[in-house]
Parts: C-alpha cells; sequence; structure tokens
C-alpha cells in the first residue's frame, strides 16, 4: 500500500544523518581515531628509519642575543589564586627569555627545505606538553604529524587547551582535575600551532607539527642540535615567537657536524 | 446547566469514509510497525517516549553525581562515557554541558510531548469522542515515524566526535552557532520532530472538530478533549517560528549567514570572519515564542487526564466545566503573548518588559481558575483512593507549588536576582515532573485495563506513588533554596563559586533523592510488564466511568465500537439523583428506553 | 571556602542600595505563595479526610455556586494588580531604566569573555581611551590604543573590580564573543551581556567588603568557572587606588 513510500523516506533521513555528521560547524575537534589516518605507525624511528647511520651528518650552534634584553611583563594571576601563589616574585610572560650567556632560549630550529620527498616513520613515543603554574611547559615543542601529543594537568585548577591549527583540526577541550591526562595528534605539518587556555588567557605555547624529525628546541643554554642527517644541503629556519624567523643554508658530507649561529636582536 | 436535561441533539457527525480493514488479516509488519490504527500508533509512541524519558533520566543522573561529588570518578559506568564527555571516568564540563542540553532537549521534545500528545491524545481521543480512529490515519502514522527518525537522530549525536548539542536545550547564539557538529545534527532532528509535530497537529485538529458522535456537542466533550484540543492548536501556531529559526541557525552554520551574528566577534583571540548585521536576541524571541506555548503544551494533556480521573474518583461531576474550559482556552491565548518573560535581562526596554510582566501575571489567572475548579470538585464527592486517583490528587498540590513559584519570576522586578538560578529549575521542574509526569504516569494505570484488558497492581501501584513522590520532592525542593542564595544554572561544578559553598549539601540531597527516584520506577516497570502477560482481566468499565471510552470492549477492537455511539448527555453525569448506579454513561439511552 | 560571611543559607549579605527593595519584593511575594498554599492545602486535606468515600453516602450531584470559584482568583487578580503598579513598573524603571548622570558618578566598561571579565576604568582623567578590533591580542585583551592620549592613564583589570562607597557607578556591559551575564549576587545585580550591544546598568555599593561575581548564562565550558570579585572601598581608599593603580600600569608598559 502506502508502505513503500516509507523506505525512500528512511534513506532520505539516514543519507541525511550521513551528510550532516561528515559537515563540521566552526571549530571541529578531533579525536584520536579520526586523526590516525595520517602516517602508518611503527615500533620505533630508527628501526625502518631511512637513512643511513653510517653516512648520518649532524648541524649543531647557538642562538645568541645582541641588544638590551626587555624586561617580561607583570602577569596579574589574582584571578587564579592558588597559582599566582607559586611564584613568591610574581609571575611575568616568557615571550623572550634570554639566557645569562647571552643567548636566546626557546627558539625553534628545524629542517626547513633539504629533504627531499623522503618519508619518515611517525614515532609512536608522545611529547609531553605539561601545565604547571598556569603555564604550559614545554614552552615550545616539536613534534611529528600524527605522532601523540599527550597533555597532561598538574595544576590543581581546571585548565583548557585551545589550539589553533590552520591545517589540521583543531580541538577545545578541559581538564578540570588535577592529573588528567589526554592525547591528541596533529594530522599536517605547521608552523606554528599557537595553543592556549580560554580560562586563563596568559598562558600561551607553540607548536610545531613537522613531518621529519630534525628539530631542536634552544634551552638555557641557547644551543640546538639536528642529528642523523643524511649528507645534502639543507635550509634551516630558527623561529622566535618575538623576533620572527631567520634561516641559513648549509651543505653537510658524510658524516660530518657542521656549526651555524642565528642572532637575533629587538627592532629598535 | 442545559447539557444535563436536554434531550439528544440533532447533529450527526457527517459519514467517515471507512477504509476496509476490519476484516482482512494484515501481515505482522502493517499490523504493528506500519500501523494506522491510532491505538498502535499511540502505544508505539508510548513506548517510545517512555524509552526517551528513561535516557534523558539516566542523562541527568549522570550530571547528578558530578554536582554531588565534583570531580570523583563515577562509578560502574564512568569508563563507558565517550571521550569527548568524560576522561578517566571523570566528567568534562563540556561533558556536563552535553548531557544537559541533551537532558532537557530529550524529556521535553522527545518524552513528555510524545507521551502526553502522541500517546495519550492518539489513543484516547477518538475513543472519547467516539470515533473509529483519527480523521487522517496515515498522517498519523507518518507522524510517528517523522518523529522517531528525529529521535534516532539527536541520540546518534552522542557518537560523534565532537559530542552532542552542548550549548543548552535553548541553543542560544553565538554559542551554538560556535559549538561542534552535535549541534548541526540537533537543529536537524529537531526539524523532523516539529515537523511530526505539525502533522500531529492538524490531525487533531480535526478530528476532534469532525468526528464526533452523534450527540457529542462540544460542551458535552469530556475536559480531557479539550485539552488535546488546545493543545494542537498551540503546537499548530508556536512551532512554524522555531522551525525557521532552526533553519536560520543551520545556516549561520553551514552558509556563512549571519542572521544571529553581530560583525566584530572575537573567538578566543580570533576575529569570527562573518558578515555581521545580525543578532543573538532574534534567535531568542523565535526560540521563545515557541517555547513559551511548548510549556503549556507539556502541561494540558496532563491537566486533562487529572480531571478525567478526579471527577471518576469523587463520583461527582467536575465543578465548573465552563469555567474549565474557558480557562484552557484563554490559557492557549495567553501563553502567545508572554514569551519575552523568560528574555527580562537581555537589555528589553522597559515598556516591553513591562509588558511581559502584565500578561505573565495574567495568565497565573486561568491557572488559578483550573486549579479553584479541581479543589472545589473534592467538595461533596465521594472519594475513591486508587493509585490513579493518588496520583491525580498529588498533581493539585505540586503543582500548586511549581505555579506558585513562577511568580518571583514572572515580577520582572524579583526576577533580576532569581533569574538563572536553580529558583527557577526548581520551579519548572515541578510544573514539568511534580505535575504533568505525576498525572502521565497516574493516566497508565487508569487507562491500562482499557488497552490491555488487564489490571495494573494496585498496591506494588501505591508503592510506586509513594515512592516517587518522596524522590521528586527530594530531588527538586532543595533547589528553591540554592535558588535563593544565588546558584547559578548549569554549572559543572558549583563550588567554585564562593557564594555557591554553603548550599553544597543540597546537591547531595538532590543527588541521594534521584537514586530514589531512579528505584521508584522498578515496581512500575515491573507491574507494567508482569500485568501485561500475567495480570488479572479487566472488565470493560472497571472503574465504572460515564466517558465513551469505556463503552467499548478491553482493548478495542480495530474501529473501536461495534456500532457508532450516540451521547444523551455530559461527560461527568456522576451519582445523579435517582439513577440506579453512581454513574451515568455518556451514551446509554435515558430511563425510559432502557433497564 | 568564603571567608567573608556574606552568603548563607537564604539570600545573601545586602551591599547595593537598591537589594533591599529586590528582597522585600521576592519576600513579600514567597509569603503571598505560602499563605496560598497552605490555605489551599488546608482545604484539601479536609475534602480528602471528610468526603472519602464511605457506603452509606453517596456523592453531591448538584452544583454549588458558581461565583465563589471566582475567590481564590480574585484575591490573586487584587494582589498582582497591586504588585505590578506600586512594585513591578516602579522600581524596575529605577533600576533598570534611570541612569544617573555621568558625571556624578563612577564608569567602568565591562566586556566579558570566554572566561573572564575585562574591566576597563577610564583613569583620573576621566576618559575612555579608543579601542581599536585590530589592536586585540594576548596581552591587550581589549584592544586598547595606548598611543591614544586619553588611553595613557586606563587601567585594565582582569576578574576584578574596585567600586567605591556611596556613589553610584555606571557599567557599560557588553561581551566579545557569546552572551554572558554579569551577575553579583550581594548588589542583586545581573544582566546579560550580549556581543554586538553595550548594555548600560547603575549600581551604588553600601557596603565595604568583596562581593564574588559569577556569570549567570552558559557560555562554554569554562562558565562554571568565570567568576570575579568587586572590591568596594570608601570614596578616599577608591581614589587613592584609581591613582596608584593607574601609573602601575603606565609604568609597567613602559619598562
Amino acid at each position: 500500500m502506502k508502505l513503500q513510500k516509507n523506505i525512500p523516506l528512511v534513506l532520505f533521513v539516514f543519507a541525511v544523518n550521513s551528510l550532516v555528521m561528515g559537515c563540521g560547524g566552526k571549530e571541529e575537534p578531533s579525536t584520536q581515531g579520526a586523526e590516525s589516518e595520517g602516517k602508518k605507525e611503527t615500533t620505533t624511528s630508527e628501526a625502518t628509519s631511512p637513512v643511513d647511520m653510517a653516512t648520518a651528518a649532524t648541524i649543531n650552534g647557538k642562538v645568541l642575543f645582541e641588544g638590551t634584553t626587555p624586561k617580561m611583563k607583570k602577569i596579574d594571576m589574582a584571578a587564579e589564586v592558588t597559582c599566582q601563589q607559586m611564584y613568591p616574585e610574581g609571575p611575568r610572560t616568557e615571550n623572550v627569555l634570554v639566557n645569562e650567556n647571552g643567548t636566546l632560549r626557546n627558539v625553534f630550529v628545524y629542517v626547513k627545505e633539504g629533504l627531499g620527498d623522503m618519508e619518515f616513520p611517525t614515532p609512536k613515543e608522545s611529547v609531553l606538553l605539561d601545565q604547571k603554574g598556569c603555564r604550559y611547559y614545554p614552552h615550545v615543542i616539536g613534534i611529528q604529524a600524527g605522532q601523540p601529543l599527550k597533555i597532561r594537568n598538574s595544576d590543581p585548577v581546571a585548565h583548557n587547551i585551545h589550539p589553533k591549527p590552520k591545517n589540521s583540526k583543531s580541538f577545545n577541550i578541559s581538564q578540570p582535575v588535577q592529573g588528567m591526562e589526554t592525547t591528541k595528534k596533529f594530522s599536517k605539518p605547521e608552523i606554528m600551532v599557537p595553543v592556549s587556555c580560554d580560562i586563563h588567557s596568559w598562558m600561551s605555547a607553540y607548536v610545531a607539527v613537522l613531518d621529519h624529525p630534525y628539530h631542536s628546541t634552544t634551552g638555557t643554554e641557547g644551543t640546538f642540535e639536528l642529528k642523523s642527517l643524511p649528507p645534502g644541503e639543507y635550509v634551516i629556519e630558527a623561529w622566535h615567537e618575538e623576533y620572527g624567523s631567520q634561516t641559513q643554508t648549509i651543505q653537510v658530507g658524510e658524516g660530518e657536524t657542521k656549526e651555524i649561529n642565528f642572532t637575533f636582536k629587538p627592532e629598535t | 446547566m442545559s447539557d444535563r436535561t436536554n434531550p439528544e441533539t440533532t447533529r450527526v457527525a457527517p459519514p467517515v469514509e471507512v477504509h476496509e480493514v476490519e476484516e482482512h488479516k494484515l501481515g505482522f509488519i502493517r499490523r504493528w510497525i506500519f500501523s494506522l490504527d491510532h491505538k498502535v500508533i499511540g502505544l508505539q509512541y508510548m513506548f517510545t517516549a517512555l524509552f526517551f524519558l528513561f535516557a534523558g533520566f539516566c542523562m541527568i543522573l549522570i550530571m547528578r553525581w558530578q554536582l554531588a561529588f565534583p570531580g570523583k570518578v563515577i562509578p560502574l559506568i564512568g569508563r563507558w562515557l565517550p571521550e569527548a564527555m568524560a576522561s578517566g571516568g571523570i566528567l568534562l564540563p563540556e561533558g556536563y554541558n552535553m548531557l544537559g542540553a541533551m537532558h532537557g532537549t530529550i524529556m521535553v521534545f522527545l518524552g513528555i510531548v510524545p507521551l502526553g500528545v502522541g500517546f495519550y491524545g492518539n489513543y484516547i481521543v477518538p475513543l472519547q469522542i467516539g470515533a473509529r480512529d483519527m480523521a487522517f490515519p496515515r498522517w498519523n502514522m507518518l507522524s510517528y515515524w517523522i518523529y522517531f527518525v528525529g529521535g534516532v537522530l539527536m541520540l546518534s549525536s552522542f557518537l560523534l566526535p565532537g559530542g552532542p548539542a552542548q550549548s543548552g536545550w535553548t541553543s542560544y547564539p553565538p554559542l551554538s552557532i560556535i559549538a561542534t557538529s552535535g549541534q548541526t545534527v540537533w537543529l536537524v532532528a529537531m526539524i523532523f520532530i516539529i515537523t511530526s509535530s505539525l502533522l500531529g497537529s492538524i490531525n487533531f485538529i480535526t478530528t476532534i472538530l469532525n468526528l464526533r458522535a452523534a450527540g457529542l456537542t462540544l460542551m458535552r466533550m469530556p475536559i480531557f478533549v479539550w485539552t488535546q484540543f488546545v493543545t494542537a492548536v498551540l503546537l499548530l501556531l508556536a512551532f512554524p517560528p522555531l522551525e525557521i529559526a532552526a533553519i536560520f541557525q543551520l545556516m549561520d552554520r553551514l552558509a556563512g549567514t549571519s542572521f544571529y551574528l553581530p560583525a566584530g566577534l572575537i573567538i578566543s583571540d580570533q576575529i569570527l570572519e562573518v558578515s555581521g548585521g545580525g543578532l543573538a536576541i532574534l534567535w531568542q524571541h523565535l526560540f521563545w515564542f515557541l517555547a513559551h506555548p511548548e510549556v503549556y503544551v507539556l502541561l494540558l494533556p496532563a491537566m486533562g487526564i487529572v480531571c478525567e480521573i478526579i471527577a471518576n474518583g469523587t463520583r461527582k461531576p467536575l465543578f465548573g466545566y465552563k469555567e474549565l474550559v474557558g480557562s484552557f482556552i484563554f490559557l492557549g491565548v495567553m501563553s502567545f503573548l508572554v514569551w519575552a518573560h523568560h528574555m527580562f535581562l537581555t537589555g528589553m526596554k522597559p515598556a516591553l518588559s513591562n509588558f511581559f510582566l502584565i500578561t505573565t501575571l495574567i495568565i497565573s489567572i486561568p491557572s488559578v481558575m483550573i486549579l479553584t475548579c479541581l479543589l472545589w470538585s473534592l467538595k461533596g464527592g465521594s472519594i475513591r483512593f486508587t493509585v490513579p486517583m493518588m496520583f491525580s490528587l498529588a498533581f493539585l498540590p505540586l503543582f500548586g507549588i511549581g505555579g506558585l513559584t513562577g511568580l518571583p519570576l514572572g515580577v520582572h522586578v524579583t526576577d533580576i536576582y532569581l533569574h538563572d538560578t536553580y529558583y527557577v529549575i526548581g520551579h519548572f521542574h515541578y510544573v514539568v515532573v511534580t505535575g504533568s509526569l505525576i498525572a502521565l504516569m497516574g493516566g497508565i494505570y487508569f487507562w491500562f485495563p482499557k488497552m490491555f484488558g488487564k489490571m495494573m497492581n494496585s498496591t506494588w501501584g501505591k508503592v510506586h506513588f509513594w515512592l516517587t513522590l518522596i524522590g521528586m520532592n527530594g530531588v527538586f525542593f532543595p533547589m528553591f533554596i540554592q535558588g535563593l542564595a544565588g546558584v547559578q544554572r548549569r554549572l559543572y561544578d558549583p563550588t567554585v563559586q564562593v557564594h555557591n559553598v554553603m548550599v553544597q549539601p543540597l546537591n547531595v540531597v538532590s543527588t541521594v533523592s534521584s537514586w530514589i527516584l531512579l528505584l521508584a520506577q522498578i515496581p512500575f516497570i515491573l507491574n507494567f510488564f508482569i500485568s501485561l502477560f500475567w495480570g488479572k482481566k479487566a472488565k470493560e468499565n472497571p472503574w465504572e466511568a460515564t466517558t465513551l471510552e469505556w463503552a467499548c470492549p478491553s482493548p478495542p477492537p480495530h474501529g473501536n465500537f461495534a456500532k457508532d455511539p450516540v451521547v444523551y448527555r455530559g461527560p461527568y453525569e456522576y451519582s445523579v439523583p435517582g439513577h440506579k448506579t453512581d454513574w451515568f454513561p455518556q451514551n446509554e439511552p435515558d430511563a425510559e428506553s432502557s433497564t | 571556602m568564603d571567608t567573608t560571611g556574606n552568603y548563607g543559607w537564604w539570600l545573601p549579605v545586602q551591599a547595593s542600595s537598591y537589594a533591599q527593595t529586590i528582597d522585600t519584593g521576592i519576600n513579600v511575594i514567597q509569603f503571598a505563595m505560602l499563605l496560598m498554599f497552605v490555605l489551599w492545602g488546608i482545604f484539601f486535606t479536609w475534602c480528602l479526610f471528610r468526603f472519602r468515600a464511605r457506603t452509606a453516602r453517596r456523592a453531591v450531584y448538584k452544583e454549588p455556586a458558581h461565583w465563589k470559584s471566582w475567590i481564590p482568583d480574585g484575591l490573586v487578580l487584587a494582589f498582582e494588580i497591586l504588585l505590578i503598579a506600586l512594585y513591578g513598573i516602579p522600581v524596575w524603571s529605577r533600576i533598570m531604566q534611570t541612569l544617573p548622570n555621568e558625571k556624578d558618578a563612577n564608569v567602568v566598561r565591562v566586556v566579558a569573555e570566554q572566561f573572564a571579565w575585562n574591566v576597563h576604568y577610564p583613569g583620573p582623567d576621566g576618559q575612555f581611551g579608543n579601542t581599536e578590533l585590530s589592536l586585540i591580542s594576548k596581552s591587550n585583551r581589549l584592544g586598547l590604543d595606548r598611543t591614544d592620549p586619553k588611553g595613557k592613564d586606563d587601567i585594565v583589570l582582569w576578574n576584578q573590580m574596585f567600586l567605591p562607597l556611596g556613589k553610584p557607578t555606571i557599567l557599560h556591559l557588553t561581551s566579545k564573543d557569546v552572551i554572558h551575564s554579569f551577575f553579583v549576587p550581594a548588589f542583586r545585580m545581573k544582566q546579560d551581556m550580549v556581543p554586538g550591544l553595550v548594555i548600560q546598568r547603575w549600581v551604588e555599593p553600601t557596603r565595604v567588603g568583596k562581593y564574588e561575581i559569577g556569570c549567570a548564562q552558559l557560555c562554554g565550558l569554562g562558565h562554571y568557572k568565570m567568576r570575579g570579585d568587586v572590591f568596594v572601598q570608601t570614596q578616599e581608599e577608591f581614589d587613592r587606588w584609581l591613582v596608584e593603580k593607574s601609573r602601575e600600569q603606565r609604568e609597567e608598559r613602559e619598562e
């Protein structure tokens, strides 16, 4: 009778449902499952790495700072007393951190060009992004596309992790309880993905997503090292959140170790 | 009153095209799945709506755990919650908001309305007016299946990676527009659900106006039919603006329009690229234009049930039939004029807010009249404390609390403080849960014998009643105290706000009471199914009632009445002086032509 | 943990000039509600006992007079008319519509965002600096143009507000992203903050102390965490604070 009319309706509805689930809103968070369609994961990076360790080269160096060290602004953490109390001298922003030896911290150095279409296995080990004292540790992270990013809340207050990537799906999740850990992935390379907390808007971190493992972030000594590179010509870029990027081209032969330095100075 | 003493009127309903299904056997699918019989469709609505009510209840149980014990792992099911909602068995703030939005949506649109209108309306109205079925049986079936698909869509949003809708059942933009894809599914599902209601409402109005039995004038209809009629008109006129508003919101989310978005929005340090020029408040007006009449859709069928059961249980006519009918109609009309009392704090001009203050206080008048008539009906009665009667009696004071607590909310000055606090949550739950839901439950006990030909066990019915009463009051009464202390709505962890800390123990009281409420439903569910299969066989008219649904077999066959009934008197002719029994059925001819 | 003692099991402490009026309204209405409930409840309970079914007695068929059923409605209507005319309309007008003169009042801008309140003072010069959408950044959440001479002495606070005692303050309320709601329970003050609109409300604090600000409109996953504090000080303390804070913020910028 009229039964036949209903089957198309039901099918239409399920079609609409599937279509709708495919479309997104303005911000679309991801899960582990949705992201893992990227690289195939292997046990260790070295096991099936395309690099021949016998001829591997190294590029290392320092990032220097020239000029007057700018004073970092105070952060008003009065709204989160629990965190404020962890800073006896009062918390300050960390966009420019100059080490005692005149080098610059939190500069992200990586291979920008030169690897051709070499494919590197996606590491299974996760990279940790911790939240302590209402700050992110580390402030600058390098990770490979598809590699797990483990986000931990070590604070006794709630945080919300809201990165804003342009190339991968973004997410916006909260961790209300101390000790909570969530693992996420970015599927496509991007320099740089800013990360912030919507509850504590002074919190800031940067995640660089690459499709290879050759990156290094300068620490308290201001040094960086890119190991196990196949010999060849490379464009190395150094990125700083305040002072932008600089590049240098360098050629390394088999087994060679070469040193290059970058210098950043504030605009007058 | 002239209705009771006049001889039968000469008005006869025009003959209806009777579809020829009575005689030949139907296959299982056509008999039980895609049935055109209003009784089967009614039962489909009943089972589906009760399932959704239970699902919505489970959602609030999870939320209540978090409210009473913030940040603690949810026992048993915590680890099974989707990743978007919980971490390590602990509910996340976004998960709390998701459950909150879905609880409200499911309870209102997939639970109470389908139960009150889809189940009770469909099953009882044709019987009470002496018709063989609804005016449009195919639309009726379509209505159910569209509702079913809308419901499945709603639930399916829990499987999305971003989780279901999380911007409240009210879906205020801009929050709802920047929300994850669950909101899109919510909007599409709502379009289905609204369409289902619109089809249904046309069906009800036509049926009630055109298919009444001979002699059944409008003023001889049971009050239940009147309430279903007013409800149908409310649905028909109020839903279309929301359907359009939902489409606008879908377009803002997916098609780059800006019906609700002004220019210059900065979401988490990034400028939102929209054309701008829209206004967030527009959604609120369109939403509440439906949602206020909607709350009367939640209420009226339940009040109709209470009227039926009280008339029957007191063994006397209801007090003030005309006043009741007039009040229900007036209530329906006024319900379209009060919507912005939900928006007093949005920055409206005082002229507007004063207008809605006045209309909101006016709408309390018919409600007071209805309660007065029902209370007055008890006076002089011979009250039988059957299980359905107990539920209907409990409705009166509890709905009274719900209605009365609407007063400080309706007065805009006091609403400045009480808006978006737990006082509001207490108010509307008293009206819908201890009000409507209690009556709907009572109705199941009352009409179960008619629908299934068996009696439910009354001892277990009374256990269900008392435990439910204690549970419900234990959950919702503390909320008035919390509201006065200033505890806001929709807080994942109320203890973060200093002014909420003192009254936090009340959250534990509510949560424990919700467990009592859960346990209280076990005797009900068992009673229902055990009686269904092994209950005592019911007579045709076990409650000795007067209305037409009791004048056909239990359960009624397809086509309901062997012969089209003829009505001779009003619906509540109980304890008529001189009549041998204390009930005088509507379709029984007068003394001189019967024994 | 509440160390202020401002909040208990009933309404919070009254800290603004209109808090008492609102409380009176709440208490009077609730008393009327209770009265109605008790009277109805007594009648209800009496009926259940008096008219329970007994075999000897039949129910009464004849309807009693209908005019009596209008009594509860009459009383309710009278009460409500008085409520509207003597309380609702005039008090609403006073609280929501009538703003004090700007030159007699303190002025503060509050811009809500997910999930905090940005509180903007015009500073000792009494003039707000210009704000630009394009200047909004992590460290400049209001997009305040600090090169604008009017903006040099502006104060921007995060989840905190300082108000002088006994002087009305006009708040200009808006939002950067979604709808929030500015709620100070002790002031009995609540106002939705709608993006795209700037809504003005006034408050006159009558009590020195620290009072909580909460958000009263669902604004996302951080809604529950969105809290702040209003510090009410004496006029002298406030004037000192204003100058000092303005200088402090200016010095920090110039470091």
